[in-house]
């Protein structure tokens, strides 16, 4: 009777354990977005006209064949949007450094196209990495994103006759396919993407 | 890293300082960031921490670099950015305040010529309370 309740407990014993190491790993991996929220369906982008930072006009078919970052923003914003470019930009760095394949290209639209000249975004784009992409062009253009995409922006001016702009501050991620996949809300940080988007690229 | 203090120099204080252990406002972690070529637009950033005895107003900002100095306050609420100029900045005594990115900043604008070092100074009215310079961060650092 002893031996019978002793091989019990070792059985039982183990299968505790085993389920606790298990549980341990997957823990360790952590094979979850923590921070994304993850569209599975993927909204189509809307049709729409805008100029590339070298002044070339672009469609919605630009957003096909990579991974893309579309941040809303605008070149005079002191604050919000360097900060997030900078996070962006260093994230693309540590995701090439721990040899991620792809990594994602950062797409600044702008929500100022009174200032945002072509040339305006090309300078901008290119102090926050290479190889990213500045649109700015026709508010009614912009708008067709905007509204689609669910982003929102309203030019707030100040009493000397500067303005800034309030916008959204959210990341979004379009996948190869010119589909909205998942966004990413503010704060934005290095180390939330980086865990984040292998798992929502490779989810495809 | 981009908090780094560059360097800092207190030069002017509150006259009624009735603490005599060290500078009654005082910077720390200084940072300036580069705007990128050919915008009007820079930020900075620091800690201003009160300790004269005293509470006190900063009323305006300027800089020999700058044609323009505000104080402003980045909000984000329902993932919304909106940013707000600040008039006047309290700070109780013993209180500090933080200027960092995604929250209060001093937004300067329109360069005059091409400043290497930035000087910052903090007024109440006439008095100069704090006067801080530090060289420029790149963004990416």
């Amino acid at each position: 009777m002893q031996a019978r309740i002793l091989i019990i407990t070792l059985v039982l014993g183990t299968a505790v354990a085993a389920g606790l190491l298990l549980a341990l790993r997957n823990a360790g991996e952590d094979p979850a977005p923590v921070t994304a929220t993850i569209l599975p369906a993927g909204n189509e982008l809307p049709d729409f006209t805008l100029l590339s930072h070298d002044g070339t006009p672009v469609g919605k078919s630009e957003f096909a064949g990579q991974w893309d970052l579309v941040f809303f923003g605008f070149t005079n914003c002191p604050d919000i949007c360097p900060a997030t470019m900078t996070v962006l930009g260093q994230a693309q760095r540590q995701l090439d450094a721990q040899g991620q394949e792809p990594v994602p290209r950062v797409v600044l639209v702008s929500v100022d196209p009174e200032r945002d000249t072509p040339e305006a975004m090309a300078r901008y784009i290119g102090y926050f990495g290479d190889g990213n992409l500045g649109l700015t062009g026709e508010i009614g253009e912009i708008s067709k994103l905007t509204d689609a995409l669910g982003i929102f922006f309203q030019k707030a001016g100040s009493q000397d006759g500067s303005y800034g702009v309030d916008h959204s501050t959210v990341v979004l991620v379009i996948d190869p396919q010119g589909r909205l996949k998942a966004l990413f809300s503010a704060p934005h940080s290095v180390e939330t993407l980086v865990h984040d988007l292998p798992l929502i690229m490779g989810s495809g | 890293m981009w908090r780094l203090a560059l360097m800092f120099i207190v030069v002017a204080i509150v006259p009624a300082c009735d603490r005599d252990d060290g500078p009654p406002v005082v910077a720390a972690n200084v940072v300036v960031t580069a705007p990128a070529a050919g915008m009007p637009m820079a930020a900075g950033y620091l800690d201003i921490s009160n300790r004269s005895g005293a509470n006190i107003r900063i009323t305006h900002v300027s800089s020999p670099e700058y044609e323009s100095v505000e104080m402003h306050e980045t909000i984000v609420e329902d993932d919304v950015a909106r940013m707000r100029e600040i008039p006047v900045l309290e700070i109780r005594d013993g209180e500090t305040v933080v200027f960092q990115r995604g929250g209060k900043h001093l937004m300067l604008m329109r360069p005059i010529g091409t400043p290497g070092t930035v000087t910052l100074n903090f007024y109440s009215e006439d008095l100069l309370l704090l006067s801080v310079s530090a060289d420029f961060t790149a963004a990416m650092d």
